[in-house]
């Protein structure tokens, strides 16, 4: 298993609480799109990278902000250089406000098989005070759209954490239930510095739920979604049988992926596990590209400690929790024996689900994960 | 060949907080060509950053300056700068005691203050002459002639043609010049006697050792001869005397009326003690200078490193700073929350302050301090007595016969319209009133009997701030009374956390623990279980707050993207958690005493 990822650091306006690398456009330039295309190309020639490729995920920004034509130039110039599994799932996240039944069309066209529309919520007052450009109504008819195009693998983004109203949040995932969504991606806002949310907040101006309200909301939301059939899968994620984000799983399983675009990172085996990183400004991104070089930032080689580490802390988000026999192929050794601390600590607060496939995390223990961790550093 | 002593003027300057003693002082030195102009700084006698930062005067130090009167004569001064807050009362007493004049410096646009009045007084007790000085008339604010009336009205000396100065301009400085002339008188004593020298104050140097600054009142003394501590009883062999100019420079000798400095190897200004007089081993004199005392602390608290490793370097800046301030004491303590660290002493609440500032700035330390306290006496029902400085200490309740805390006479001297407000403060703080007098139409003086533990730690900026900053406060210990003193401790999750004990008054035991504890709760980060915090008066609890359980400590996302810095996350996360006071099951940031402390 390996993934692909491409990112089209582009929005028509940025979320209040967003701190990803974007820049407002109202569409993709085409000297980005060509960039990209450049930079595929160089890596590819490189040689270094996986064998076969089951996953491309398109994320921003907004991606649904390139044309059909883009689209279809940069999927076609990435089957011709990769391997690109026949099975493979080919995701693009998409801004319900940026989009037509056409260029939906055009994107099913061109391979992309499964979509992830960014919702938030459903309350329209809510969605404009976070600076969002689109309204529950838009997102119904890009839903509907996206359908016809032939679209059936589909998830939706929803926030909690962005006022007191557990009601209003529960209602929202109760009507993306109903709208039969096969996947739900439902995280609690996180403010973070040097977002405009995060301003208005130091400045008093917005009063956050406090931090019991968030964790009631998102409990409920937990049985909420069960009950309709969404399971989870991951911290924040649930779906209906079969339907996992895959490339997400992949991240999850420590597995290997490029990345392409501004910002981007990449893992893959070489001696070392090694993480890339590209260079966050779109200006240093294009100069290193026309001189013909990769433009990387940072590269960082990892210890087998750090490694397995790794495998530990994104492991440990999935309900199923870290395959032990995953692991020790990978590593040669049991999670158990690797970490005794660890695991005497978990069991002592009873946070663990031991079972001979996997050591995960109850859902005290996914509540309280980061704690989980730090047993494990 | 020694200096004529009718030519010696020896004096200090007696001032408040801002009224320009330093500036005075500065403008001396230049009028006199002691400094060259190329090397003067502002406040040049405050050699301390934090002296010159706050503008205060912790350590005495001393200036010879040669002034040509108009007479033609050629005069030697020594001025003796000397601490102005009564936490050094006794150093100033000692400084004064080496003089035979004061310039006191009033500023035009203020008035006297309350802290001035008790340094007038103790020169005055010392037999000073007392050579007033209206500063700053350059102000639009000014009111010399009003001001001289004050002078005359509370002091009792003569004021009107007393020198009216700018010393930021250098206006008429020259009159406070001669003024010192005409006024202070020169020292008498025989060179030849047998050596009497009183130490003022005394500084480490690295190469010569501890340095005594003295004032020589009879013999004379060179390098070679043996010296004797009358107070100790130590002898020493003086390698160098010298006098400041105001940097030290060695002479051959000094004689009586000079004032200079002593090095004779000796290893810490622990032996060195200010008051002390030094004699001659081989001629001594048959008794020493009168008021000598032991300075003792008034003020303590815990000092602990918030980093535990740092314990070393902690006791090691402590040793270093003991070298240059003899009344700073120290000992080893350990508390179940903070662990090892320190129980200091200190003459009072800017000795405290100045201490752990020291601490922090030139030793980099980060410092976790508990609340001060003073040392409460205990009469426990056997009849015997015991005196404590850390609350932790109190023995049970029932060896308690009764508790006694140290009371002081303060005096307070304020604008009349702050009245009000000033006696309701003291009002708060359980004191008893004692009098009150108008100095003059506008401006009364206020005496209080108050508890020291009401005064020690917020209570001078409550005065502050009540007055706008036109109080000002002087106190003296007055002894002990009795009182009905409880031990205030804080459970929590019910285990009582040492550090965090204090000893109150039984009226505010209770807003002060329900306050505490209310804080506690606010400062102290969730954990994974529910922590209940507790004021407990004996077995007593007096107030409950609760730390909820942390629900939720997981990042909502985490992809491709996010790895390494995830990764960081955790890492700083995990840093912090080290970098907690485990007590009991809890952790507890080190902010979280000080926190604590801010409360009234």
């Amino acid at each position: 298993m390996a993934g692909i990822y491409l990112h089209i650091p582009f929005c028509v306006k940025k979320c209040a609480y967003c701190d990803f690398v974007s820049f407002p456009e109202g569409s993709v330039p085409q000297s980005y799109v060509d960039a990209l295309l450049t930079e595929l190309e160089l890596v590819a020639r490189s040689g270094s990278y996986p064998a076969a490729f089951n996953t491309v995920f398109f994320g921003g920004g907004t991606p649904s902000l390139l044309t059909g034509e883009q689209m279809q130039s940069i999927l076609a110039s990435l089957t011709a250089h990769f391997d690109i599994r026949e099975s493979a799932e080919i995701s693009m996240e998409c801004n319900p406000g940026t989009v037509t039944p056409e260029k939906l069309a055009a994107y099913r066209t061109a391979g992309i098989n499964r979509l992830s529309i960014g919702l938030q919520s459903t309350h329209d007052a809510l969605l404009k005070s976070i600076g969002r450009i689109h309204t529950y109504q838009q997102f119904r008819e890009t839903l509907q759209s996206a359908r016809e195009a032939g679209f059936t693998n589909i998830n939706a983004d929803l926030m909690h954490g962005l006022s007191n109203q557990t009601e209003q949040y529960l209602e929202s995932l109760n009507a993306v239930c109903d709208l039969g969504v096969q996947h739900i991606s439902a995280y609690s806002l996180i403010l973070e510095e040097h977002t405009p949310l995060f301003d208005c907040v130091e400045r008093g101006e917005i009063t956050p739920p406090d931090e019991d309200r968030v964790a009631d909301m998102q409990d409920a939301g937990i049985d909420l979604l069960e009950t309709r059939g969404y399971y989870r899968y991951e911290i924040s994620n649930f779906a209906q049988e079969g339907y996992e984000c895959r490339h997400n799983l992949n991240y999850w399983h420590n597995g290997e992926y490029l990345g392409f675009g501004v910002a981007a990172h990449a893992v893959v085996r070489e001696k070392k596990w090694t993480r890339y990183a590209n260079v966050s400004s779109l200006e240093e991104y294009y100069r290193l590209l026309t001189r013909g070089k990769r433009p990387l930032a940072e590269t960082i080689r990892l210890a087998p400690r750090d490694e397995m580490f790794e495998c530990i802390m994104l492991g440990l988000r999935l309900v199923r929790g870290v395959d032990r026999a995953a692991f020790a192929a990978r590593f040669g050794f049991d999670v158990a024996d690797a970490y005794p601390y660890a695991m005497e600590q978990l069991r002592k607060r009873a946070w663990i689900v031991e079972t001979e496939q996997s050591i995960a995390l109850n859902r005290k223990g996914l509540d309280l994960q980061n704690e989980s961790l730090g047993f494990f550093m | 060949m020694a200096y004529p002593n009718e030519l010696i003027r020896n004096f200090s300057i007696i001032a408040h907080i801002d009224h320009g003693k330093s500036t005075l002082a500065d403008r001396m030195i230049e009028q006199t060509d002691t400094v060259a102009m190329r090397d003067m700084s502002e406040q040049l006698l405050d050699s301390m950053d934090i002296e010159r930062e706050r503008g205060i005067t912790i350590k005495s130090s001393a200036v010879r300056m040669f002034y040509t009167h108009t007479d033609g004569k050629r005069y030697m001064f020594n001025l003796i700068d000397t601490p102005g807050h009564v936490d050094f009362n006794y150093e100033v007493s000692r400084a004064l005691a080496a003089c035979e004049g004061a310039v006191l410096v009033v500023d035009a646009t203020q008035g006297i203050e309350a802290q001035t009045l008790a340094n007038v007084y103790l020169a005055v007790d010392n037999g000073l002459e007392v050579v007033p000085v209206i500063n700053k008339i350059d102000l639009p604010s000014a009111e010399p002639e009003r001001t001289a009336q004050e002078i005359e009205d509370v002091i009792g000396i003569e004021a009107h043609s007393a020198p009216k100065i700018s010393a930021k301009s250098g206006l008429n400085v020259d009159q406070v010049l001669a003024a010192v002339v005409k006024t202070v008188p020169p020292p008498v004593g025989d060179p030849d006697a047998p050596l009497t020298a009183l130490v003022f104050d005394c500084f480490y140097d690295n190469y010569k050792g501890a340095l005594s600054y003295v004032r020589v009142f009879d013999g004379t003394v060179r390098p070679g001869n043996r010296i004797r501590s009358m107070a100790t009883g130590h002898e020493f062999e003086v390698t160098e005397v010298g006098v400041f100019t105001p940097a030290p420079m060695s002479v051959d000798e000094l004689t009586a009326g000079e004032v200079g400095y002593i090095a004779a190897s000796i290893k810490s200004v622990a032996e060195t003690k200010v008051g002390d007089t030094i004699t001659s081993a081989d001629r001594p004199a048959s008794k020493p200078l009168p008021g000598y005392k032991q300075a003792n602390p008034m003020v303590f608290c815990g000092i602990y490193p918030a980093d535990g490793a740092q314990y070393g370097d902690l006791r090691d800046a402590l040793d270093k700073l003991r070298l240059n301030d003899a009344s700073l004491s120290y000992e080893q303590e350990t508390s179940n929350a903070l662990g090892y660290g320190f129980r200091c002493g200190f003459l009072g609440l800017l000795h405290m302050e100045i201490v752990q500032e020291r601490l922090e700035r030139e030793f980099d330390l980060d410092l976790v301090t508990t609340a001060p306290s003073v040392i409460y006496k205990i009469v426990l029902t056997t009849g015997e007595e015991e005196m404590i400085d850390n609350p932790s200490n109190l023995p049970p309740v029932t060896e308690i016969e009764h508790l006694e805390e140290p009371v002081v006479n303060a005096t307070i001297m304020t604008p009349s319209e702050y009245v009000g407000a000033l006696m309701e403060l003291c009002q708060e703080r359980r004191g008893i009133f004692m009098d009150m007098n108008y100095i003059e139409e506008s401006r009364v003086r206020i005496h209080y009997v108050l508890p020291l533990n009401e005064i020690i730690y917020d209570f001078f900026d409550q005065l502050k701030s009540r007055s706008r900053g036109y109080a000002s406060f002087d106190y003296e210990l007055k002894g002990y009374e009795k009182s009905d003193l409880v031990k205030l401790d804080f459970l929590l999750n019910g285990d009582v956390c040492d550090a965090l004990s204090t000893i109150v008054h039984r009226d505010r035991a209770y807003a002060k623990g329900r306050a505490v504890a209310e804080k506690l709760c606010e400062v102290i980060p969730r954990q994974q279980f529910e922590i209940p915090v507790q004021a407990a008066i004996g077995g007593k609890i007096i107030a409950r707050e609760t730390v909820r359980a942390v629900r939720k400590d997981v990042l909502a996302k985490c992809y491709g993207g996010d790895i390494t810095r995830k990764k960081k996350l955790l890492e700083k996360q995990k840093e912090g958690k080290k970098r907690m006071r485990q007590v009991g099951t809890v952790s507890l940031p080190s902010d979280a005493f000080m926190s604590v402390l801010r409360i009234n």
